[in-house]
């Protein structure tokens, strides 16, 4: 993976805008980046525990209002 | 889309034709070049604050005063008085990061996840964030009804009041008008310091407070859900939305880094003062244990304090109420349409008009209308819903925050502006704290709700 930015923010400026300001230019998606497998497993497991977790709130919730 | 028919800017092809956006943007970027040019300190410090306050005092909305003033009620000034500023603190380090991102890619956080690591994760923290916001919205109109209860007016008001913003300040089409009136209506937040003065507190007993004693007492879920509830009233995902597109949709730049950190560190020793005012102010009724409060039933604690301080303190208390929750549902609508417009990929600033941004103006004003109407359906648990709220945007924070380090450190967005290792190293204990404290109150109340442990 190339090393040099993808968005380049110190452009001069154009009409008082940096040139990755313009509708443009932020219409633009950035490239995405590829998750190693170890860092998606850490991200999914954080998900699932706070979808667990948000679960028992709701469900808590719910018996509070009983 | 009208804005995305340009062609991209180039030097070469000489000035580019410049969209309505990037129109009102130039105009406010042009005040702010002149201003850095002539060396006008105080007015570059003026033209570029904003998004920092916002986030800021928007986060000490009505839920949030509420809270601060029931601790203090219930357990008098001791250790909150230092630990709001800490919590402040955390967010400061969250919400600087959010800043910084914004001013380097001059995107949103919706947008910069969904295309940088996936759809699947982009739609996951848009997901979390209606949800959260919806549920903090609903509890944002429950207070301005507490307010309103006060000076004998209903639920109607409440929501004709709450809307009514929310189309004013839509109704010039610039962000900065926007920014500049709620920042107009965020600075009453200060009447909870107000309130405080009125309520004539001990000052011997604010500063002997300092040293985070006495603890409060309980049990384990007493004491976890009061860490769960203050972590939610000074950090929440829709602050980490909100500055990170506010940021962008103002025009800040790497340029600017400084002085957003100025203006989020404002906005954060504030936001601590007015939050310790509103704990003061409710520690007055500490005597009374907390007796007449309601909570957020009726007219609640103006009128438990006007009782036991006096009319002028209760008065002041319920105009900050309505005031938190009103500047609440400016900025936490504004955060669930930048989200929206960033992930379908349609405009979304507020210099667009809303013929070519529908959807940024259409979730703005959608999701306030939204939560207007759960506080008209009669029998709502509307206490329920706005005890929780907080404590749902703990639990949910995480994931958010995670994504924002992971932006902070991405070197091919950032540059040279990526997170500083020391940085990283608050930020990812403050991360494992909120996951913690939110898992643990969670937890534990979901085994007493199922009789696996005693209440």
């Amino acid at each position: 993976m190339s090393e040099e930015p993808v968005i380049m923010s110190e452009e001069p400026v154009i009409h008082h805008l940096e040139r990755d300001q313009f509708v443009a230019q932020t219409s633009l998606p950035v490239p995405p980046v590829v998750l190693g497998a170890r860092a998606r497993a850490a991200l999914w497991a954080l998900r699932v525990f706070v979808v667990v977790v948000s679960v028992m709130v709701l469900y808590t919730f719910i018996d509070q209002l009983q | 889309m009208a804005t995305h028919e340009v062609s991209a800017p180039s030097p070469a092809l000489g000035p580019p034709r410049l969209t309505e956006e990037d129109q009102a943007r130039s105009a406010d970027r042009r005040r702010v070049h002149q201003a850095r040019r002539q060396h006008r300190r105080w007015r570059l410090l003026w033209l570029l604050a904003g998004p920092g306050i916002l986030a800021m005092l928007g986060e000490n909305d009505g839920p949030s005063m509420i809270a601060y003033a029931s601790d203090g009620a219930q357990y008098g000034l001791g250790f909150f008085v230092p630990f709001i500023p800490v919590m402040f603190l955390m967010a400061y380090v969250v919400q600087e990061m959010s800043m910084r991102v914004g001013a380097v890619t001059h995107r949103g956080y919706g947008e910069l996840v969904l295309q940088r690591y996936g759809r699947i994760w982009g739609w996951f923290g848009a997901g979390d964030l209606i949800l959260t916001n919806l549920v903090t919205l609903v509890a944002e109109f429950v207070a301005i009804r507490v307010g309103l209860a006060y000076f004998h007016l209903g639920s109607g008001v409440a929501v004709a009041l709450g809307l009514a913003l929310v189309l004013f300040t839509l109704s010039g089409g610039r962000y900065w008008r926007w920014e500049r009136i709620v920042l107009g209506l965020a600075a009453f937040n200060g009447l909870f310091l107000l309130a405080a003065i009125l309520v004539k507190p001990h000052l011997g007993s604010v500063a002997s407070s300092l040293d985070f004693s006495p603890f409060p007492g309980g049990g384990l879920n007493t004491l976890l859900l009061l860490l769960a509830s203050t972590i939610g009233a000074t950090v929440t995902p829709w602050m980490i939305f909100f500055q990170q597109s506010a940021s962008a949709d103002k025009g800040m730049t790497p340029q600017d880094v400084a002085h957003g950190r100025y203006d989020t560190a404002a906005g954060a020793a504030l936001a601590a003062l007015f939050g310790i005012g509103a704990l003061i102010a409710g520690a007055a009724l500490l005597t009374h244990h907390g007796s007449g409060i309601e909570g957020f039933a009726g007219a609640g604690f103006p009128e438990a304090l006007r009782r036991v301080s006096g009319g002028a303190a209760g008065t002041v208390f319920a105009l900050g109420l309505i005031e938190a929750g009103a500047v609440a549902i400016l900025t936490i609508s504004a955060s669930t349409a930048y989200a929206a417009g960033e992930c379908v990929g349609a405009a979304h600033s507020f210099n667009s008009s809303p013929r070519s941004a529908a959807v940024f103006h259409a979730a703005n004003v959608g999701v306030a209308m939204l939560a207007a109407a759960v506080i008209l359906i009669p029998g709502a648990p509307l206490l329920s819903i706005a005890l929780n709220a907080n404590v749902l945007a703990t639990v949910l924070l995480p994931v958010s925050m995670v994504f924002l380090v992971m932006l902070a450190n991405d070197r091919r967005l950032m540059g040279r502006w990526v997170n500083r290792g020391s940085t990283n190293v608050v930020a990812i204990a403050v991360v494992c704290f909120v996951a913690i404290c939110g898992a643990a109150y969670g937890i534990d109340s979901f085994l007493q709700a199922v009789h696996v442990l005693r209440a």
